[in-house]
């Protein structure tokens, strides 16, 4: 199988810094992408606190069935 | 451990929200370079922003599950959520799959990075020769060589992305290699 001389090596790694930085500066980063990341992370805060109230909130005692009327048997 | 694994470890245990945020931004000033360069060799350059925000809304949210240990670990996850929305926005709009660029292209791109740091003769001839290795073969071995010595995933990542496993991945790159310097030689 063919192996990397370290001329290949280097200019492929060469030619890759050189297209990253060419896409970078192509494609900026938009500032509201560490918006998105503010978001996302405060939405997923904000479900875990409503989990946990839901946890914590004690169940309410279970009523008791109410039995049946009994038939008025003067009726 | 280097300091993403370190930031990703705190941010798992850290509770309170105005921490967290400190924590994700530090996160994600560190990833989104090389995470945006994932996404704009994956998928046409129009589309590309729209998912990148839907990739890191993605990684924001689940960032307190990822239960690897390791840097390399946290990669892999990352490129796994990427891919997965990446997959989601093929299914309504395939047309959107970056199709490959002709070596004029990419030679436009290279002398783009010329701008900032200007390219001496030797350097430019190693930079055509390096273009030459990626773009001699046929299109499949194109885009392996590219995914593997430009985006630089690893034999690993490779084979996740394409369902294969890794030596077919690592014999498969070699034999393009070897294809691509015998076309150039």
């Amino acid at each position: 199988m063919a192996e990397l001389s370290q001329r290949d090596q280097l200019a492929l790694h060469e030619f890759s810094v050189r297209y990253r930085a060419a896409l970078a500066k192509q494609h900026q980063t938009p500032e509201q992408s560490l918006d998105t990341v503010r978001d996302a992370v405060r939405e997923q805060y904000e479900q875990e606190q409503d989990a946990k109230r839901d946890m914590t909130i004690e169940p309410s005692e279970p009523t008791p069935e109410r039995e049946p009327d009994e038939p008025d048997q003067d009726r | 451990m280097d300091d993403l694994i370190k930031l990703v470890r705190t941010y798992r245990l850290t509770t309170g929200l105005a921490e967290r945020i400190r924590l994700a931004e530090e996160i994600f000033r560190l990833i989104q370079p090389d995470l945006r360069f994932f996404e704009f060799s994956s998928i046409a350059h129009h589309a590309a922003e729209d998912v990148s925000q839907e990739i890191l809304k993605a990684i924001a949210t689940s960032l307190k599950k990822f239960q690897g240990d390791t840097t390399k670990e946290f990669w892999a996850w990352c490129y796994r959520i990427a891919r997965n929305k990446l997959n989601d926005h093929y299914r309504d709009k395939s047309a959107d799959r970056l199709q490959p660029m002709s070596p004029e292209d990419i030679w436009e791109m290279v002398e783009l990075s010329a701008q900032d740091a200007p390219i001496s003769p030797a350097v430019r001839h190693d930079l055509e020769y390096a273009l030459e290795l990626l773009t001699a073969s046929k299109p499949e071995c194109n885009e392996l060589l590219w995914r593997h010595y430009v985006v630089g995933l690893d034999y690993a990542e490779i084979a996740e992305e394409r369902n294969l496993n890794y030596d077919a991945v690592r014999m498969k790159i070699g034999r393009c290699l070897e294809e691509a310097k015998s076309l150039i030689s």
